[in-house]
């Protein structure tokens, strides 16, 4: 549900239980009654609910992600001009929607996706941001899962008669059981690249 | 109705009434701010302090609605009564 409506919602929420606090002797009639249950038990049960499904939207957002100090840097890295950088690459090429672009490769990731390892990862992470300490460099919990990658690639012509890809029929095999890493097994293995970022050229997206 | 002519149960329910009501205020003022900002500190204020706040002005209208229904059934209530 858009912002907009969440707020819309909230707004009325805070009519009715204003109106309740600052007269309630309203709910001696009939009416009243009615209008406070509405007030003060099922609409802020609905505002919670939307206003939780709006964070969980929200969440998704690259801008999101990045306003963690820990994480800008790989946010930088989706501007390097390389095309060997595999999320440079994507990003400025749009083959990630630019503003969910975390989250579209690291769907396990975040505290509202995957499983419940996956959404106390999350919670950690807020912890050791504000206090804990980071790792630095930060890590993956498990190696990248060609899943991620298949999501968009498995069924594509450049993916499915690729000259690598097909050039043996285990190797297409391997990859699609993720035994096989897109990532680290020397093909795609330029991922975001931390260490060399202040040796590269930015390229600026047009405004 | 006149609140000096309430009796103690009757008052008794307009203060809670007044009081969770200030509680769910403060809560859903605190989910409104959340929503204003993208961050996943946002998210925590939302999730902790937001939904505490309006699960208790939740918990307490219906303590004080359940209050006042036994008083109502012991006789000692004229609230409805006068609707």
């Amino acid at each position: 549900m858009p912002t907009t409506a969440v707020f819309v919602v909230l707004a009325i929420t805070i009519a009715i239980v204003a109106v309740v606090v600052i007269k309630p002797e309203i709910t001696a009639a009939r009416g009243g009654k009615i209008l406070a249950f509405v007030g003060l038990f099922i609409f802020p049960g609905l505002v919670s609910v939307l206003g939780f499904e709006n964070h969980v939207e929200r969440s998704k957002q690259t801008t999101f992600c990045l306003s963690c100090h820990v994480m800008e840097p790989y946010g930088k890295s989706l501007h390097v001009d390389d095309a060997s950088y595999i999320p440079a690459a994507h990003f400025q090429n749009g083959r990630v929607p630019r503003d969910q672009a975390c989250y579209t490769c690291h769907t396990d990731y975040t505290i509202f996706y995957g499983g419940i390892k996956s959404k106390i990862r999350g919670l950690h992470h807020i912890y050791v941001q504000y206090i804990g300490t980071a790792q630095n460099p930060i890590r993956l919990y498990h190696p990248y899962n060609n899943r991620e990658c298949l999501h968009c690639h498995e069924g594509s012509r450049s993916f499915e008669q690729g000259v690598v890809h097909t050039a043996d029929p285990q190797t297409m095999i391997d990859i699609k059981s993720n035994k096989l890493s897109c990532t680290s097994s020397g093909c795609h293995d330029t991922i975001h690249n931390i260490p060399k970022l202040d040796q590269v050229k930015y390229w600026e997206a047009p405004k | 109705m006149n609140v000096a002519e309430m009796n103690v149960n009757e008052l008794k329910m307009t203060k809670r009434l007044r009081v969770s009501g200030c509680i769910l205020l403060l809560g859903l003022l605190v989910e409104a701010f959340s929503l204003f900002w993208n961050h996943p500190l946002a998210f925590i204020a939302f999730a902790t302090l937001g939904m505490f706040l309006i699960l208790g002005g939740v918990a307490l209208y219906l303590f004080s609605l359940l209050g006042y229904t036994s008083a109502e059934g012991t006789g000692s209530s004229s609230y409805h009564g006068k609707v």
